[in-house]
């Protein structure tokens, strides 16, 4: 155990403002919660039906089938495609995210044949491929239980040609093999056109006898380019398959002997690597992390403590404060999170130019200790005006992006408040490549306020301030976020430690590379 | 007194007379066949010699005597218990029997001369008349209707001819002359009063070398099924103390008339209705139920055989016979009463056995219960100072009874203790039979024991201690409303789907199909035995005795116990349409040997058509096609042994 001191909280239960806080804090909450119950039913009533009614499992039920008995689902993204599409793509028809199988944490990337036939919209694409950086990042095995129609056709021109669609989750397959990253395959429904290479690209696949099917053309195109008819269980079902072309591996008879075949292959998988660092046993935080709701303000411009956050996130809400007198708007420090050691970066205020060098000198410190770090973003900005820039806070501010660019640690970024402007780059936004980058249900995210853009856009132009508070308060939401996959999901605030636990032990499957520089004494 | 004495038997009654040895200070020899090696008899003796030929092997068993410095044999019940030659060979060997002399048990083992024995020393014996000597339909006037003709020759119940009046007589004579002509080639025929729904009442005598000859009152078996017993009790609810007088004085009359010694039981038929009584036979040994006997007497019984045998006197008089309070035997059995009282096996993975009560017991946790020897595990006595009071204790004691890895009748017993013609005394050999369907449970699997199974399978997804890192944490945690995890359990009943979400041990929710999810908390028993567990439902807590074999989970609780084979997922029972017979596995209905395989690997075959034999217990049992189809698989071999419920076969239908 650490000799790290406890941190004292001055959150008061009984107090005005922490009763209108929990208020609204809960009331985000309960609608966060309602969103994801209606995004994790998938695609309407009647599809769903349909889909059981062949003896399929449902999306959600394969993914649980394959998991691990109890095991917990870290879900990426449930809410991509919100508000998109007409909203007839709930979660984007795609199911991702790290779960363990036969002991070992694996990305899973579940089709969702209930929504417009598992077919892939350009969200679809993005969170598809998104998991496959997860994978990557984490050095994860990959899990894909295909069930799917291909590219969604009206939208081909946003999925099919550029460097990041459709294309690249087959390239992500080759190089992802290439780097020792298992890609295992089962599929349980359609795999049509570009979607037979999911199959085809993996290690190891799997189908299931009268239901999964691979062809790059199937029975209507055969027709149509050659005359001849065929149906589609003879042009690519599993016996032909597994029997006479190779292309899977393994012939089940339904989801569930499917799964079991993919679980068993899993479990022949190579040792994961050691971890880069060293986990102690856990320790539940000394303060109630329920407390959390009463003290984030409910307008995100109140100021308030962000100790009282990291009190309620890690092991014995023990922390070891850094350079705690100095550049007072960053709070850094080191912690542990569910044993797993962390350097915690975190805005108590907007960045100095002080507060910047000591976030870039702790950041420096952590990536030379094979610390992992986290970063509790709520930050309005860089300070400007003559005197700050005539000290160089561009340059002090550049100082602490290279820091966080270049560090070769884990980074998590949970978004707790306000991410606007340069903060959101010194912070890791996403741009950063963290590993993992969540908003709580009452942050807001945009490169200025919505205040400051109005009065900037109709200062230097004829805009209409209304109209653009307007555009800033529903782009700069959490779920206009999600929706977009510029994260990786909305969480509650109590999810917190449990989500970075999760995502850190996630995160120790992969070594770390070689630090090029010493730390600079800023 | 002997200082070595060989016990010829094993099981509970083995122990039991282990214990009296050791409680005289006597050094006890035990026996044991090869499948008994680490039984629990063997262990509890203070020596033990295998019998290359089981326990039937005099041979064997008087070598080890020898081997062994002892002094005399006592043979229990079954096996040797009855045979006049072995006690004649151990007399040769300068073994003392521990048993009347052979001439006893001679004169009792022929039935129809033990009766004529009796019946000279003033026994009441059946009322009848036999050909030659009697004229049947003169005979028939004196019996009295009903009555039963029987052919002199006969056995087994065949030409028995029931005859309920006068004008009757003339045409069932006529008609059982000609079944017994054509079925023995002799018509001589014999003519009895028939005692309808009879109640089986017994007296327990005792006598010395001496002359002296006492009786220890009776005990009522009425309670039987298919002359099995199952329930017995002392004093019977039926007898007064003149009656109970009367026919003591009978039973040492018979006991005399053959000259006995030692402990025996003569055995009457008793008219409910009229109270009128027969001698049946005679026991030339220690009966299985001599415990209630014991409780109400205070004697031990085993240890007054060996004074006798030692040639000590007896040392109590009639008029110090004393009956105090009352006492009740329930008989716990290998066998399934809701398949037809089949016998099952196997082995003991967890034991419970009660407190405050005499439990004469042979098993052991982690024993085996094999087929070889009789399914009788072991029986549990209670005592209370009235009937009433007795057959509470009995209920309390055989809900607190849990055998778990063998099917035992426990919650048979429990219902048929319980049932009101019991509690009213109101007995006959009959009860049983007639009122079957109400004793024997039909019903599901509970829901409880269900959602205990999958919670005890849950937890053990959590490792041991505080759990270091999150991914180890079973409860399906994910970001919104945790998911379920699925447990596919196999009952008889088919295949049920559990899920539990949570942690057991701190906080979970179970959810049986069609039922809402209720609150769930599993905890260790603290104080209890190892393996009980305290299961929290909604506000409902239960304790369950638990034990695992692979993938079944046997729970125990009130006596009753079930055995859940969980599923894993993709496994052949876990496919779409399994559980019941539709998934074409075929399974042995019972521990045993393949006897016959009549199908092979490929072979079609239609929906109840044999596909093997499998013998137990001297019974063939012919497994069938659950469904048609070919079949797939065939795991087993002529000569194999099985286990209850082993997959012997699967049969899959033909894709069409």
């Amino acid at each position: 155990m650490s000799g790290w001191p406890v941190l004292r909280s001055a959150c008061d239960p009984g107090g005005e403002g922490f009763k209108r806080n929990a208020e609204v804090n809960e009331r985000l909450v309960a609608d966060l919660r309602e969103r994801l119950a209606v995004a994790g039913l998938g695609g309407p009533e009647k599809s769903r039906a349909r889909h059981v009614s062949r003896g399929k499992l449902l999306p959600r039920d394969r993914v649980d089938s394959l998991l691990d008995p109890g095991s917990r689902f870290l879900e990426l993204s449930q809410l991509a495609a919100g508000g998109m599409y007409d909203d007839v793509a709930p979660a984007a028809g795609i199911i991702t995210g790290v779960g363990r199988v036969s002991g070992r944490e694996c990305v899973v990337v579940a089709n969702d044949a209930t929504v417009k036939g598992g077919t892939y919209y350009p969200i679809t694409v993005k969170k598809h491929l998104r998991a496959q950086e997860v994978a990557l990042h984490n050095n994860l095995p990959c899990v894909y239980l295909v069930d799917s129609g291909g590219a969604f056709l009206p939208e081909q021109d946003e999925v099919f040609p550029d460097r990041e669609h459709f294309g690249r989750i087959f390239y992500n397959q080759a190089t992802m093999s290439a780097r020792g990253i298992p890609q295992i395959a089962a599929v349980l429904g359609s795999c049509t056109a570009g979607g037979a290479y999911v199959p085809a690209m993996s290690d190891e696949a799997v189908i299931v006898r009268n239901q999964g099917t691979i062809f790059l053309g199937g029975p209507p195109l055969v027709k149509a380019a050659t005359g001849e008819e065929v149906t589609a269980e003879e042009l690519g079902g599993g016996d032909l398959h597994a029997r006479v072309s190779g292309v899977t591996d393994h012939l089940a008879d339904d989801d569930r002997h499917a799964l079991r075949i993919v679980r068993d292959i899993v479990s022949t998988l190579a040792p994961r690597t050691p971890s880069p660092w060293e986990r102690v046993p856990s320790e539940e935080p000394a303060h109630d992390p329920r407390d959390l709701y009463g003290i984030v303000p409910a307008d995100t411009r109140t100021p308030y403590d962000v100790r009282e956050i990291i009190a309620r996130i890690v092991d014995g809400s023990r922390f070891g404060e850094f350079k705690a007198e100095y550049g007072a708007t960053l709070v850094t420090g080191f912690a542990r999170i569910h044993g797993h050691p962390v350097g915690i970066v975190a805005n108590n205020g907007i960045l100095f130019g002080e507060s910047a060098l000591k976030g870039a000198h702790f950041i420096e410190l952590c990536d030379r200790r094979n610390t992992p770090l986290v970063f509790l973003q709520n930050i309005s900005g860089f300070m400007v005006g003559r005197a700050y820039e005539a000290g160089g806070i561009a340059k002090h501010g550049a100082k602490m992006v290279t820091a966080v660019a270049c560090a070769r640690v884990p980074k998590f970024t949970v978004v707790v408040g306000g991410s606007f402007g340069a903060g959101n780059y010194a912070m890791a936004g996403r741009a950063y490549s963290p590993r993992f980058l969540w908003m709580w249900p009452g942050a807001r995210i945009s490169v200025m306020g919505g205040e400051q853009a109005a009065n900037v856009l109709s200062t230097v132009g004829d805009a209409d301030p209304d109209a653009i508070r307007a555009q800033y308060e529903e782009q700069g939401n959490p779920y206009y976020s999600t929706a977009r996959l510029w994260d990786d999901g909305v969480i509650d605030p109590l999810d917190t430690r449990t989500v970075l636990g999760l995502a850190l032990s996630a995160s120790a499957n992969a070594p770390l590379e070689p630090v090029g520089y010493g730390v600079f004494r800023m | 007194m002997f200082d070595t004495v060989l016990v010829a038997n094993r099981g509970e009654i083995a122990l039991r007379i282990t214990r009296t040895l050791r409680r005289l200070g006597i050094r006890s020899v035990a026996v044991h066949s090869d499948a008994d090696t680490g039984a629990r008899h063997v262990r509890e003796a203070d020596v033990a010699v295998r019998l290359a030929g089981g326990y039937l092997d005099a041979d064997g068993i008087l070598a080890a005597a020898a081997a062994t410095g002892a002094q005399a044999v006592h043979p229990g019940y079954g096996f040797l218990a009855e045979n006049a030659d072995f006690a004649r060979r151990c007399a040769e060997a300068g073994l003392v029997f521990v048993g009347p002399p052979p001439e006893a048990v001679e004169a009792m083992g022929d039935k129809i001369r033990a009766k004529a024995t009796v019946s000279a020393a003033g026994v009441p014996v059946v009322p009848g008349g036999a050909e030659p000597g009697d004229d049947l339909a003169e005979a028939a006037g004196r019996v009295g209707f009903p009555a039963l003709i029987k052919p002199s020759a006969g056995g087994g119940g065949k030409g028995m001819v029931l005859v309920r009046s006068a004008a009757e007589l003339p045409e069932a004579l006529a008609s059982a002359r000609r079944t017994a002509a054509a079925a023995f080639g002799d018509a001589t025929l014999l003519i009895e009063r028939f005692v309808e729904n009879p109640r089986h009442i017994e007296i327990q005598v005792m006598a010395d070398a001496y002359g002296g000859v006492i009786h220890l009152g009776e005990r009522e078996c009425s309670l039987q099924r298919r002359h099995q017993k199952i329930v017995e009790e002392a004093p019977s609810p039926l007898l007064d103390a003149e009656t109970r007088a009367a026919m003591g004085a009978a039973a040492v009359e018979a006991a005399r008339s053959v000259g006995y010694t030692g402990a025996g039981t003569v055995e009457f038929i008793v008219q409910g209705a009229t109270g009128d009584y027969y001698f049946m036979e005679m026991n030339t040994r220690l009966q299985v139920e001599h415990p209630v006997t014991e409780l109400v007497t205070g004697l031990d019984l085993v240890e007054l055989q060996l004074r006798v045998a030692a040639g000590e006197p007896l040392p109590l008089t009639q008029d110090e016979v004393r009956l105090v309070g009352h006492a009740v035997e329930a008989r716990v059995y290998a066998e399934d009463p809701s398949r037809g009282f089949l016998p099952t096996g196997g082995r003991v993975l967890a034991l419970r056995e009660p407190p405050g009560v005499r439990v004469d017991s042979g098993l052991m946790a982690g024993g085996l219960v094999g087929s070889d020897y009789d399914p009788m595990l072991s029986k549990v006595i209670a005592w209370g100072k009235d009937r009433t009071a007795a057959l509470r204790r009995l209920d309390g004691a055989l809900a607190a009874t849990a055998v778990l890895g063998v099917p035992t009748n426990i919650a048979f017993l429990r219902a048929l203790v319980g049932h009101p013609a019991v509690l009213a005394g109101d007995l006959d050999t009959g009860l049983v039979e007639r009122h079957l369907d109400e004793l024997v449970s039909r019903e599901d699997v509970p829901a409880d024991v269900l959602a205990a199974a999958a919670l005890v399978l849950h937890r053990e997804h959590a490792p041991a201690g505080t759990p270091a890192d999150p991914w180890d944490v079973p409860d399906g945690w994910r970001l919104g409303e945790a998911a379920w995890t699925v447990h596919r359990l196999e009952s008889r009943d088919g295949v049920c789907e559990i899920r539990v979400r949570g942690l057991p041990a701190s906080g979970a929710e179970v959810r049986l199909p069609g039922a809402e999810a209720v609150r769930a908390r599993l905890t260790e028993e603290s104080g209890g035995e190892d393996g009980d567990l305290l299961v929290t439902l909604g506000e409902t807590a239960r304790r369950y005795a638990v034990a695992r074999d692979g993938d079944v989970v046997w729970l125990g609780r009130d006596g009753d116990a079930w055995a859940l084979t969980r599923h894993h997922l993709g496994d052949p029972g876990d496919r779409a349409g399994a559980g019941g017979a539709g998934d074409g596995l075929v399974r042995s209905p019972m521990p045993g040997t393949v006897l016959v395989v009549k199908a092979g690997e490929g072979e079609r075959v239609a929906e109840g058509q044999p596909l093997l034999i499998v013998e137990a217990m001297k019974m063939e049992h012919t497994v069938t096609a659950p469904i048609g189809g070919v079949v797939a698989e065939l795991r087993v071999r002529a000569g194999q042994a099985v286990a209850m419920d082993a997959v012997l076969a699967v049969v899959r239908e033909e894709e069409s």
